[in-house]
């Protein structure tokens, strides 16, 4: 019995040190995924993506049937809007043949707004809450690379965080942390943007806090866009991020903070934008990516 | 053959997880409160009261094999599931002859066992700077409602799965003696 005793506690002594060492490897800052690691990834994401077929049809049928409801209503706003829209369509190409026809004149061929973008479907979201995370159906095979930026129509919602063969974790917006910042801004016509950094996602308030660097132009107001810059050197600009709610000073009174209310819905995630940045990002070397020469 | 359906169900379960936020109603998943499926540990539980018998330890190679999936698939922090699953589980083998196995006991173990589980898992993530939580705000939020969640979920696979477990073991214990 004496030694059954030992044996327990030996075990989990045991199981302890493996543990730590565990944690301790996931935490350092690695770029891959092992090897193992990647294999039940697309094991486990196969049988999601198997499983996640049906059940979306039926919970959209669902949602369709309750949507139903306030079809006419919205039918007819659509419809209002519908007439503003091709004007707008009609500016928008105009605008985008200009700006080409601007750039070959100086000679430029890329921007840091330019990307690929890459459709993929969430198949599964990480049963840790803490963690928010979202797992997607297309994975290194189909270009997607860590720290792409990810998004659907209404604006950002995260950053991919780790990459398999078939499939890709995404971290979202409402999981961030201090280190996984964006730098934003909010442009304006006639006078300075605003630029800061999207620090990190604050529970109480649900929304993202915005810490302005440059108080160029300090009457930040209510309803303002924040997009992405591009400037972090990691996501192409032009990405819409969220609407100010509210602005601030930060805990020390030293600079202005804003709060930010992601302009997509992080709960009804269904399919996704991958956002592959067309200029070569920061953390890749010289070289190996197609576009490098172009520089 | 048998001794390959348990495998099979707890793997469907773990990827059911993942799924199970886009099949819940919007009003329960967006609600402030959190429910986490611990479906995966819920079977186990199940296998520790109905299934097994006292000198085998197959239930907790399950724990480690399967929490260490969870890691691996849902949360990028290795060894977290997979460590707290098997000594959870393990504790609940030690105390699980105390009651007759039953559907009262299974939902006390159960409770019991995702309280332990889910309060070491909150504190290795505090320890490692993951989260910073109020208890006060934990335990209504998320310890509660989680709780009683898969409580309901143990209601609802409860005759299927004592039926099948039964089943096996007899069917096992056949083998054995044949």
């Amino acid at each position: 019995m004496h030694f059954l005793r030992n044996k327990r506690l030996f075990i989990i002594l045991i199981g302890m040190i493996i543990l730590v060492v565990l944690i301790g490897y996931s935490l350092s800052n690695r770029e891959n995924l092992s090897k193992p690691e990647k294999m039940i990834h697309d094991t486990v994401g196969w049988f999601q993506s198997v499983v996640h077929k049906p059940i979306n049809y039926v919970s959209n049928i669902v949602s369709n049937i309750s949507d139903m409801k306030n079809m006419y209503e919205e039918n007819r706003l659509l419809k209002e809007k519908l007439g503003e829209y091709k004007r707008l369509i009609y500016d928008v190409q105009q605008l985008k043949e200009e700006n080409e026809e601007l750039r070959k004149l100086v000679d430029k061929s890329d921007s840091i707004r330019d990307y690929q973008a890459i459709q993929s479907t969430v198949i599964a979201r990480s049963p840790e809450r803490w963690l928010e995370q979202v797992t997607i159906d297309k994975g290194e095979k189909d270009g997607v690379k860590t720290n792409m930026a990810v998004m659907t129509p209404d604006g950002m919602i995260g950053k991919i965080s780790q990459v398999s063969d078939r499939t890709a974790t995404v971290q979202l917006l409402t999981g961030f942390d201090q280190f996984n910042r964006i730098s934003a801004t909010v442009s304006r016509k006639g006078k300075k943007s605003i630029f800061g950094l999207i620090e990190q996602y604050d529970e109480k308030t649900e929304s993202l806090i915005f810490r302005i660097i440059d108080e160029s132009d300090k009457d930040l107001k209510k309803g303002e866009l924040v997009v992405s810059s591009g400037l972090g050197g990691v996501f192409p600009a032009g990405l819409p991020i969220g609407k100010v709610i509210d602005v601030g000073l930060d805990q020390y009174g030293l600079t202005k903070t804003a709060y930010v209310k992601p302009a997509a819905n992080m709960h009804e995630l269904n399919n996704v934008i991958v956002v592959d940045r067309n200029l070569p990002t920061l953390d890749e070397e010289e070289g190996t990516n197609k576009k490098g020469d172009k520089e | 053959m048998i001794r390959f359906y348990i495998p099979l169900i707890l793997f469907s379960f773990m990827v059911f997880e993942g799924v199970s936020q886009s099949f819940l109603p919007n009003s329960l998943v967006q609600a402030d409160f959190i429910l986490i499926p611990h479906w995966v540990f819920i079977f186990l539980i199940c296998i520790v009261i109905f299934f097994e018998r006292e000198e085998e330890y197959r239930s907790i190679y399950y724990a480690v094999i399967f929490g260490l999936m969870i890691d691996i698939v849902y949360t990028d922090i290795l060894g977290v599931y997979m460590f707290t699953y098997a000594i959870t589980i393990y504790m609940i083998k030690g105390i699980s002859r105390l009651l007759q196995a039953n559907l009262l006991s299974a939902i006390i173990f159960s409770a019991v066992g995702i309280v332990t589980m889910e309060v070491l898992i909150q504190l290795i993530y505090i320890v490692i700077g993951l989260i910073q939580i109020q208890w006060k705000e934990y335990v209504i939020l998320r310890l509660i409602p989680t709780v009683i969640a898969n409580i309901v979920f143990l209601m609802m696979i409860y005759p299927f799965v004592v039926k099948w477990l039964s089943n096996w073991k007899v069917k096992i214990e056949k083998e054995m003696i044949s």
